[in-house]
């Protein structure tokens, strides 16, 4: 996979989340998604960029435009140095949270992406990965 | 406050012009429980036309906002749901169950006046 | 070429192809050029510029051998101008600046091909007969030392296969988007959204349910409540071969998402073996308003708009006139 350009977006306030999904929704136009998938990752990105704010205080988004085997999507990267999840399994089932949200958060992110991958330690932090592909 | 508040009769009208962080959010849903009470409203119209994304907090947040209404005696529309924001809602897993919602201001409003008493 | 807004045909297609900078840095890297490369390239650059007509002219009379690049050499326009872009292509391979400008001349020259209908396998050939030509003057120019005059044509050559390596690529999707665009037609086809009176519509649906589908179709209902301000939705699945708790579960997000928007859905056709089968699968359809047939559900939607039908022979006669 080769990255095209990406941008940072770092969260440090639950302000930034409304900037982070913005720039994502204008990056999705710039690379050709229909306005419903522009919603679809603005969403996503919206979904990750609080966890970091509800979970681990501060992060960081990047969002990336990518190429793999001549198909090109939209990446976004949420990743914080946080407490971590103890249990990735429990945290992707629908409807648990402990943060006081309803739970869509990260199992409803991955309905709205291509792929998505979670890797998690305690006391080191959380790497969510989402893609999209251009159809 | 960043949402203004109309009072339209026995109505109020909240109408969000653009995209609202959490707190703003939550400031909103105060106000209204605020208003319904004093100001004896009868139903609340929520008009979310200008919202390109209703994520699980933004959606848990207009919820709360139409619990605390009926609890205070007002029934809560939400009006102007997007197509793509509809479709990204039900990706993500969200629903307004038990809360009513129409199309536009217009139609919310009928709604609400057609709400027997 | 033809302008649309402040981008050209070419720009547009290069964006659909993510051919950007970093896309084209990479192409090059793929081929292998090299700053070396390049110091040879600047070598030959003269040469090269001093016979631009002979080439250009090498590449389309072996073009005009062939018949199958009659409709482009029968078409004055097309020919003078694949002609003056070839010049350009020649002048501009010798330059050593391959970056996004150098690429929109190529894909520029892609468009012409396409639109002319010239095979690929016949580019190919006369390209390769260009490049035997260029070749030819090189090695010439290198009599004294022929390994180093081999070097500076594959140099050369580098850039002539990163060239390929557009054009083909512009052609291919070109055909994929014609794929693309017929399928998409396809699918519109397949789920309509039929207004039958004002403020409600129609969906049916008929064949299989894939997630793609139904998001499809989610879709285009959504856009059509807004576009007709629809409040009730009939939904017939009568022509839904099978209904498993996949499909259940696409056509309960359906539902939903049209309430969201403020219209009511109402389904009909669900037969009683796969009503049978849902309830054995355990889904749940508490959320969805069922009734058994078309006929009823219309009847239903109608009162819930406030209309009554009424046959005309039995109409009151104070309307009759």
């Amino acid at each position: 996979m080769v990255v095209l350009s990406d941008i940072t977006i770092s969260i440090e306030r639950e302000h930034d989340i409304v900037a982070a999904r913005q720039k994502g929704r204008e990056l999705a136009a710039r690379m050709g998604f229909s306005g419903t998938d522009q919603t679809l990752l603005a969403t996503a990105i919206s979904e990750v960029a609080r966890n970091i704010v509800s979970y681990a205080g501060r992060g960081t988004v990047v969002l990336s435009s990518v190429e793999e085997q001549g198909r090109r999507g939209l990446m976004i990267i949420a990743e914080d140095h946080g407490p971590g999840i103890a249990d990735v399994g429990l945290a992707m089932r629908d409807g648990y949270s402990t943060g006081g949200s309803l739970g869509a958060g990260l199992p409803g992110a991955k309905r709205l992406v291509d792929d998505f991958e979670l890797s998690s330690t305690v006391g080191t932090g959380t790497t969510v990965t989402l893609k999209k592909w251009l159809r | 406050m960043s949402v203004p508040i109309l009072k339209q009769g026995e109505i109020l009208i909240a109408s969000i012009q653009s995209a609202l962080s959490d707190r703003e959010l939550v400031e909103l849903r105060d106000e209204l429980a605020d208003r319904v009470g004093r100001l004896r409203s009868r139903g609340v119209v929520i008009d979310v036309t200008a919202l390109d994304v209703l994520d699980s907090f933004a959606t848990r947040t207009i919820r709360g906002i139409a619990y605390t209404a009926k609890l205070r005696g007002a029934k809560t529309v939400v009006v102007g749901i997007q197509p793509e924001v509809a479709f990204a809602m039900v990706q993500l897993g969200l629903s307004l169950d038990g809360i009513a919602t129409a199309l536009d201001l217009e139609e919310g409003m009928l709604l609400l006046q057609r709400w027997p008493k | 070429m033809a302008q649309l807004g402040d981008q050209t045909q070419a720009q547009l297609l290069m964006r659909d192809m993510g051919l950007t900078s970093q896309n084209i840095e990479r192409r090059r890297q793929i081929v292998g050029l090299e700053p070396q490369d390049l110091a040879r390239i600047a070598a030959v650059k003269d040469l090269v510029l001093g016979h631009v007509e002979e080439l250009t002219a090498v590449f389309f009379d072996y073009l005009a051998s062939l018949d199958e690049s009659r409709p482009l050499l029968n078409d004055r326009v097309l020919r003078e101008r694949a002609r003056q872009f070839k010049r350009e292509h020649l002048a501009a391979m010798v330059q050593s600046d391959y970056g996004p400008s150098y690429v929109e001349q190529r894909v520029e020259l892609a468009i012409l091909y396409g639109k002319a209908g010239l095979e690929l396998r016949v580019f190919l050939a006369a390209f390769h007969h260009l490049l035997k030509a260029i070749g030819a003057l090189v090695l010439k120019q290198f009599e004294q030392s022929p390994l180093g005059g081999f070097d500076h044509f594959i140099s050369l050559k580098k850039v002539a296969f990163f060239d390929i390596g557009i054009i083909v690529d512009v052609i291919v999707f070109d055909r994929e988007r014609v794929i693309r665009q017929q399928q998409d037609a396809i699918r519109e086809l397949s789920t309509p959204v039929l207004q039958i009176r004002e403020r409600l519509l129609l969906l049916p649906i008929i064949g299989v349910i894939d997630t793609h589908r139904a998001r499809l179709i989610t879709e285009s209902l959504l856009k059509a409540i807004r576009a007709n301000r629809a409040k009730v939705v009939v939904m017939d699945i009568t022509g839904v071969a099978t209904i498993d708790s996949k499909v259940a579960n696409h056509l309960i997000q359906t539902v939903t998402a049209a309430k969201l928007m403020g219209a009511a859905v109402i389904v009909t056709g669900l037969s009683a073996d796969v009503a049978q089968s849902l309830v054995a699968l355990g889904i749940d359809l508490e959320k969805l308003n069922t009734v058994g047939d078309l006929q009823g559900g219309m009847e239903e939607a109608e009162g819930m708009l406030g209309y009554s039908v009424v046959s005309a022979g039995t109409a009151p006669a104070a309307i009759q006139t």
